[in-house]
């Protein structure tokens, strides 16, 4: 069985005053395996956003259907959707969305206390994912008194706090230097080592190279995918540079 | 470049933000409106030839005095959120290669554009508005109403030189910000001051105790004049002590609860915490502008509205009878000069005395000493005590106007208080010691007393040789503040036009070879009371309207900012698993506690004063609490009411903003 099901979705946007209408996703499908680490990549406009929103059942499409662990999302009714997105999701955004009112600890512990854990179990999660993000001595901090990555750290223990099904990203790295960039990767490697189902969108090659398998949007349709099989971040880099380029070239579809 | 490019750039973006223009525009013109109002009141030909309209244009002129200030300090308010929701516009103009005296030339369009509309609209609504304000203000005095309409030159000119100079300095103060700031700076002007705040003990603590000492003074005053002098003390302490709550104490507070970990990780507390610790830094003040302008427009109106709907009650403590004859003697044949008089007018006139009150007394201030009362002199050693003026009268006269008559043994004596209780059951006045029989509740006539500003003693004792002995007491040797007083009282069964007729008359007839004389009718002052406070209350509605604008406004702009800095924050807690439902109740609790917080802080304000205002009102001869009670409580209902009213329309624009 897979983690992760998408069939033939569709999004269609009407814009606000009447009459035109905008095909954001034409018909995605894809399948993800538990413990997979995949990266969707694209150009802007592609409809990566869209389908990451409908992933993370943030927005509805308009026909197709999303399955995560056998539970069809667009079967889910709107009161259970935040929960089943607090217990099953875990996000971690480009500009990181912290709360600034909010410390890292805070931040981090966020869901739990949406969900009422008790602060003991809280605090049994947070110490080590803390040791291992390698935030344990800035949970007091704010966001704004630690670095872009120190706040991507703490928004990825955010995400994983909740020991969720899948892990979604979007554009991880968009907001981070390039030794962050690196630092944040490689975590994001760990992580999936450890078991953890990792989808990323991106359109930072670097990022995409060091997933285990990248999938090429192109107007609103799954337009090839690349496996790494046995391949080095280095020559995953390469194949992808590659693929981006007939892409935009224009060429034949492989998928 | 077209030479309109300013001015058109000018009125674009008065047209985009219209949502945060569109009331400051507003607020001008309502300003300029009310201050040309209160200057046409208070320049009115019509007025100056009224009898006595000076005391009512006094007050006028006091009230524009406050319209002014008022307009000068909010107009500045508002103009600052104005300006830092446009920081960001102007830094992208000046990123986009504008120069900073171009963007000069925008803002002072802009300014000129909001002037002249403001001053044009509002002077038009003012003289539109200007016929209906007399004729109220003439209705609630009591005057005639007076034909024709009039534009007064000096109302318009003030008004005008007032809110151009007042505009100058805005627009002043905007370029200053502007030419200090550096575009990136501008750019992130919005985004700026997202640090946590620091919790500042001593000034919270400064804030309870400049706090806990206005409420300490508000109720420990006991006599109404310390009551006028500490007023303003209690006023300033509370002010000060309320800013430094909002701003300090409410974020030591959050931050206590805070550490309670039980407590604050849970669902609602955390994000009510969160979000209240964050926002009270940023509007602490705000919050304290607006809890300071609703205990002003609440005590102003309170107290102006039970003045004037008790003003019978007033004339009733300040002339207790309907004409009261004063004589500075108590020798039996000027006593009877006065009576002889008195009877020859009232039969000219076919009338006769009602509740009749008659007193001689001996009166001379003393200071309380336990159960001594000393008089000046004994008293010089060590000024200590409460002040009182003690009033002696022999038990003959009281007799004569109480139902059943009592007896006083030798030494015995009857003790009125007007003003809290007399605590011995002896009184020694003068080296003699008295044992008091009874203390009475009430006096017939309340003793003929006039006025409540000063606690009195009213002593009876057994009779006149008593009264002479303390009268001849070696201790007036040297002369003294001992004086000798006949008081008569009496009501008519008339109509007040013919009271006042024959009291003229009286007045005339009364013999001076005497003594000195006063008399004094309850007729023939009302007008004077109408007038007063007829006007005070005028000017309580008149102020009220403008604080409540005011607290409307700044609640406005409040949820305006607060919606656009809200929206991404509700927008991550639905991104990391709240429900719509969850952020929407969330946003409720937060905005509700928030809203609330200077209603409840300005109902707290208002029950500490009352007491102190229940001692000011006395000076205005407003003894009657009860009805200061209730006018206090329908003032707060009504102004509760609005306020809610204003909540639920501001709160819709604040949603969404926050939750679109």
């Amino acid at each position: 069985m897979y983690l992760l099901e998408v069939k033939n979705l569709r999004k269609v946007y009407t814009t606000r005053f009447g009459g035109a209408q905008v095909e954001a996703l034409r018909s995605v499908s894809f399948t993800m395996e538990k413990g997979e680490f995949a990266a969707i990549m694209g150009e802007s406009g592609a409809g990566k956003t869209t389908l990451l929103n409908i992933l993370a059942a943030l927005d509805r499409p308009t026909s197709g259907e999303v399955i995560l662990n056998g539970r069809k999302l667009t079967d889910l009714k709107e009161r259970e959707l935040a929960a089943f997105r607090r217990s099953n999701l875990g996000f971690v955004f480009q500009d990181f969305n912290l709360l600034p009112t909010l410390s890292l600890k805070d931040n981090i512990l966020l869901p739990l206390v949406l969900s009422g854990e008790s602060y003991g179990e809280m605090e049994r999660r947070l110490q080590p994912l803390a040791k291992r993000l390698g935030i344990s001595g800035l949970l007091a901090k704010f966001p704004y008194e630690v670095s872009g990555g120190e706040q991507q750290r703490a928004a990825i223990a955010r995400a994983l706090i909740t020991y969720p099904q899948l892990v979604l990203a979007d554009e991880p790295t968009g907001a981070l230097d390039s030794k962050a960039s690196d630092s944040l990767l490689r975590l994001f490697t760990e992580i999936n080592a450890s078991g953890q189902t990792i989808l990323m969108v991106t359109h930072s090659v670097k990022a995409a190279s060091h997933a285990q398998r990248v999938l090429f949007i192109k107007d609103g349709e799954i337009f090839h995918q690349l496996y790494r099989g046995n391949l080095s971040v280095p020559e995953m880099y390469e194949r992808i540079a590659d693929t981006l380029t007939l892409l935009t070239t224009g060429g034949e579809r492989h998928a | 470049m077209p030479r309109l490019f300013y001015p058109k750039l000018a009125v674009s973006s008065i047209k985009r933000h219209s949502q945060v223009y569109g009331p400051y525009l507003a607020a001008c013109t309502l300003m300029v409106t009310m201050f040309y109002l209160i200057m046409f009141l208070a320049a009115h030909s019509g007025l100056h030839s009224m009898q006595g309209s000076e005391s009512l244009r006094q007050l006028l002129g006091f009230g524009a005095v406050v319209v002014g200030l008022f307009a000068v300090i909010f107009l500045f308010y508002t103009n600052s959120f104005l300006i830092r929701r446009r920081k960001r516009e102007l830094g992208l103009y000046n990123i986009l290669g504008m120069e900073k005296r171009h963007i000069a030339r925008i803002l002072s369009f802009e300014t000129l554009f909001a002037a002249v509309f403001s001053m044009a609209a509002g002077l038009a609504a003012g003289v539109l508005l200007s016929k209906l304000i007399l004729l109220v203000l003439l209705n609630l005095v009591a005057f005639p109403i007076p034909f024709g309409f009039e534009v007064p030159r000096l109302a318009v000119l003030t008004t005008l030189q007032l809110f151009s100079a007042l505009f100058m300095v805005i627009l002043a103060s905007s370029l200053y910000q502007v030419r200090l700031a550096q575009p990136i700076d501008l750019l992130k002007a919005e985004a700026a001051g997202e640090w946590e705040p620091k919790a500042r003990w001593l000034l919270a603590l400064l804030g309870v105790f400049s706090l806990g000492a206005g409420y300490f003074l508000a109720l420990a005053i006991e006599h109404p004049l310390d009551a006028l002098v500490f007023f303003f003390v209690a006023v300033v302490l509370v002010m000060i002590g309320t800013y430094l709550l909002f701003t300090t104490g409410s974020i030591a507070l959050l931050k206590l609860l805070r550490k309670n970990k039980r407590l604050y990780y849970r669902p609602r507390p955390f994000i009510a915490i969160s979000g209240m610790l964050y926002r009270m830094k940023k509007n602490g003040v705000g919050l304290a502008n607006i809890c300071i302008l609703s205990t002003m427009l609440l005590v102003t109106l309170s107290t102006t509205v039970s003045l004037f709907v008790g003003i019978e009650d007033v004339l009733r403590t300040r002339y207790p009878r309907e004409i009261v004859i004063e004589l500075d003697s108590y020798a039996a044949e000027a006593v009877e000069g006065i009576r002889r008089t008195t009877a020859g007018v009232l039969s000219r006139h076919g009338l006769a005395e009602q509740n009749l009150v008659e007193y001689r007394f001996l009166t001379f201030p003393v200071f309380k000493n336990g159960s001594k009362l000393l008089v000046e002199r004994e008293a010089e050693a060590g000024l200590t005590g409460a002040y009182y003026n003690l009033y002696i009268t022999p038990l003959e006269d009281y007799n004569r106007l109480v139902p059943e008559p009592v007896a006083l043994g030798e030494d015995e004596v009857l003790l009125y208080s007007n003003r809290g209780s007399y605590e011995y059951d002896t009184v020694e006045i003068l080296d003699r010691q008295f044992a008091v029989k009874e203390k009475l509740d009430s006096l017939p006539g309340s003793g003929l007393s006039r006025t409540q500003t000063f606690g009195s003693y009213y002593l009876v004792v057994p009779d006149m040789a008593v009264v002479e002995s303390l009268r001849q007491h070696p201790a007036w040797s040297r002369g003294g503040p001992a004086r000798t007083l006949y008081l008569t009282g009496f009501d008519l069964d008339t109509s007040s036009e013919q009271a006042v007729a024959l009291f003229s008359e009286l007045r005339a007839a009364l013999p001076k070879e005497i003594g000195w004389v006063w008399a004094e009718s309850r007729d023939e002052a009302r007008a004077e009371f109408y007038v007063l406070y007829g006007g005070l209350f005028f000017l309580g509605i008149f102020l009220g309207t403008l604080f409540l604008l005011g607290t409307v406004l700044i609640i406005y702009y409040k949820q305006v900012t607060e919606g656009y800095e809200d929206r991404r924050r509700y927008v991550i807690m639905q991104q990391v698993g709240m429900s719509k439902q969850e952020v929407k109740r969330a946003i409720q609790g937060q905005v509700l506690s928030v809203f609330f917080l200077p209603l409840a802080a300005a109902g707290v304000h208002v029950v500490f004063s009352f007491r102190m205002i229940t001692r000011l009102l006395i000076l205005f001869n407003l003894t009657n609490t009860s009805l200061f009670v209730a006018c206090t409580a329908a003032t707060f209902a009504a102004f509760g009411l609005f306020y809610a009213l204003v909540y639920r329309l501001t709160t819709r624009v604040y949603y969404r903003l926050a939750a679109a």
